[in-house]
């Protein structure tokens, strides 16, 4: 509670790493547009100057996030390219073209490897956080997802659905393979979740997800194996069958519960948008087309005049500017947007025909992202843009999310408190404000440590996202503390539905050295119109939480106090 | 200590602000060379730069020679993707410069102590 810090530098570091090995592929693919410049013309300086850079700082920034092989094949193209770089004065390297193109796939191969080790650690997992709009909570409907579970050992069987069922998946269990594909012929599960060996064979489990497979045709069901061998045959099996994730007996289920949720989450890519302010419309139209071919989602403005009414309703994660129009140029409209706060990170990009370095540098003053000179390379401007957009979805995000947790961060949830009282005042409805708080949760720090406090504050977060609707905002507002924000309900319904969550998550059971544990939270509820302002209802649902606390914990206090009345406590 | 890190890419730039939070500095972000001297002169309380060195249009050496120019004699520390001798040797009033690796969480902190008692401060 007295955490109000919304990240640990440790965690964002974890996920910078992670959100570094995601980018990569578009990191590479910005490599192979500057190498296909040089086949074109091994003289073209820019682009052997932007290659090296590039290649430099892919080294730099891969070494730091420790990624030692990515860093050595970049290495070894970075020499390369540095030869290009003193063409003319020195003659083209021998078979460059080859021996580069030999590099770039192996620094492909190495980010591929990086991606795979990487994705597969659990925690690392957060579909949301590149997403762009932090204000829409992007909890998916994810309740009643479907998962079988097959293994011959019944006690596995029932402990396993206990535990999916506390972070709302249903689940159906069966103890043969024959019964399993039985039931996935009757309906196809959003996951399946098997053991490998089974009294019908040493790899029978492998060989039912290979029938899964064929009889589901082209739908592919994400599999999950457990299994009591971590032997390379065994793990081998399971990865030539396509399972997607190998857990060994007995399975941690935290980390079960974050594959599963990658797995099952239909991640609808937001395409990013792009507004395009260019005087004439041909060449507006023309830079669109390419980003749209790209997957962008675009809009036009040819009048810079009505560009802020524009930024307000597309609500673009950049723009790409002509630098001269007639009424005013790009430099000018650029600062005019920027002196608009909520614009004020909105990357630009200029496109000029200005060749002249020190002008493109005096665009960047003012605070543009990037230049890129007319006629553009479209593949180039879609990498550009791609990367430009992508990185300003990341760092948004960071700013707005718990790094471990995914959850929006205090900040974010304070700032989101006010927007839904607003709405609430405006529409004469009603909201709720949940505050929880782990039980003795340093006392699990001290017992088993901080990793094994971190699974558990990841399996709140889970719980609640899980279980609250996605119109209600969850949010890390400390350490050991959360904070969710439930729209139109009444004080009684939501103190019941956090207390239903609250019976859930004191059910799962928590591993760690010392052994088993499970955890309970205690929380306090107050809501609007009984308190009306975001602060009021902070403090008379802290107040609610104080007095859970005082009641012995594990349980849910609903604040029915008037403001100014004195409080029971 | 209030800290400027230095660094084009947004990646590389927050996870140095990182490692220098978790040490319990308050670090403030620059995009490049221009960025960082503009923040540095309008915010008199920042006590250290750590740059990267390989950057756009001027690179972490020219913005110490620039800083240093205008009399600007905060500790800097350089970070490179390369063998930082060479940068010493070519640089030689450089707190100090420092390759960027996995181990930077630990290295960093160490340098900047260092550096700090070189110069008397700590």
């Amino acid at each position: 509670m007295t955490d109000t810090k919304p990240l640990s530098p440790r965690e964002k570091i974890a996920k910078l790493r992670a959100a570094f090995v995601e980018q990569l592929p578009a990191r590479i693919r910005h490599a192979h547009v500057l190498f296909e410049r040089l086949k074109i013309d091994p003289e073209d300086h820019a682009a052997a100057v932007d290659l090296h850079r590039f290649l430099h700082n892919l080294k730099g920034t891969g070494s730091s996030f420790g990624f030692q092989e990515l860093g050595a094949a970049v290495t070894l193209g970075e020499g390369l390219v540095a030869k290009l770089l003193d063409i003319p004065a020195r003659p083209v390297p021998e078979n460059w073209e080859q021996r580069l193109s030999e590099y770039l796939g192996r620094i492909e191969k190495a980010a591929s490897e990086a991606c795979s080790l990487f994705c597969g650690l659990p925690g690392c997992d957060n579909p949301e956080f590149t997403l762009p709009n932090f204000s829409i909570q992007s909890v998916a409907d994810c309740s009643g997802r479907l998962v079988y579970i097959c293994d011959d050992e019944v006690l596995t069987l029932e402990n396993l659905a206990s535990q999916l069922a506390c972070f709302g998946y249903e689940t159906q269990s069966f103890t043969d393979t024959t019964a399993l594909l039985e039931a996935v012929d009757r309906r196809r599960p959003d996951a399946l979740i098997l053991d490998i060996h089974f009294p019908e064979g040493q790899i029978a489990g492998v060989e039912a997800l290979a029938e899964v497979r064929r009889r589901a045709g082209n739908c592919d069901v994400p599999a999950i194996f457990l299994s009591a061998r971590s032997d390379f045959a065994a793990r081998m099996a399971a990865v030539q069958a396509g399972g997607a994730a190998y857990f060994h007996k007995p399975a941690n289920v935290s980390e079960l519960v974050a594959a599963l949720d990658e797995l099952t989450h239909q991640q609808q890519p937001v395409p990013y948008r792009i507004l395009v302010v260019d005087d004439e419309p041909g060449l507006a139209s023309y830079h669109s087309i390419i980003l749209q071919e790209a997957g962008m989602a675009t809009y036009q403005v040819t009048d810079p005049s009505s560009v802020l009414q524009v930024l307000q309703e597309f609500l673009p994660d950049m723009v790409l500017m002509d630098m001269y129009m007639p009424e005013c140029n790009g430099l000018d409209l650029a600062r005019l947007i920027r002196q608009v706060p909520e614009h004020v990170g909105l990357p630009i990009i200029y496109l000029s025909s200005e060749p002249d370095r020190k002008k493109q540098f005096g665009a960047m003053r003012v605070g543009a992202e990037g230049f890129m000179t007319k006629p553009v390379v479209p593949c180039e401007l879609v990498a550009t843009v791609t990367i430009l957009a992508e990185r300003m979805r990341i760092l948004r995000s960071l700013m707005a999310r718990d790094s471990l947790t995914g959850l929006l961060n205090h900040t974010t949830t304070t700032h989101l408190l006010q927007n839904a009282l607003a709405t609430a005042e405006r529409a004469g409805g009603s909201l709720c404000l949940a505050m929880m708080d782990l039980d003795r949760f340093k006392l699990v720090n001290d017992t088993h440590g901080h990793l094994v406090g971190d699974q558990v504050l990841l399996a709140l977060s889970r719980v609640l996202r899980q279980r609250l609707r996605s119109s209600d905002i969850i949010g890390r507002y400390g350490g050991e503390e959360f904070a969710a924000i439930l729209q139109d309900i009444t004080l009684d319904r939501a103190t019941h539905l956090i207390d239903e969550l609250r019976k859930d998550f004191a059910r799962v059971v928590f591993h760690s050295a010392s052994g088993e544990f499970s955890c309970t939270f205690s929380a306090g509820v107050a809501g609007y119109p009984a308190y009306t302002s975001g602060e009021l209802l902070r403090e008379a649902a802290d107040r609610a939480l104080y007095e859970a606390k005082r009641n012995g914990r594990n349980c849910v206090v609903p604040n029915t106090t008037q403001p100014g009345e004195p409080s029971k406590t | 200590m209030r800290i400027l890190v230095v660094d084009d890419d947004p990646m590389a730039g927050e996870l140095t602000g990182a490692v220098l939070e978790d040490i319990g500095h308050e670090v403030i972000l620059a995009q490049d060379g221009l960025d960082a001297a503009s923040k540095l002169r309008v915010d008199p309380t920042i006590e250290m730069v750590v740059s990267d060195m390989n950057m756009p249009i001027m690179t972490g050496i020219d913005l110490f020679r620039q800083l240093f120019a205008t009399g600007n004699t905060l500790p800097f520390i350089l970070l490179t993707g390369d063998e930082p001798e060479g940068l010493l040797i070519q640089e030689p009033r450089l707190d100090a410069c420092l390759i960027k690796d996995f181990s930077l969480d630990e290295t960093l902190p160490t340098v900047i102590a260092n550096a700090l008692r070189a110069r008397g401060k700590a």
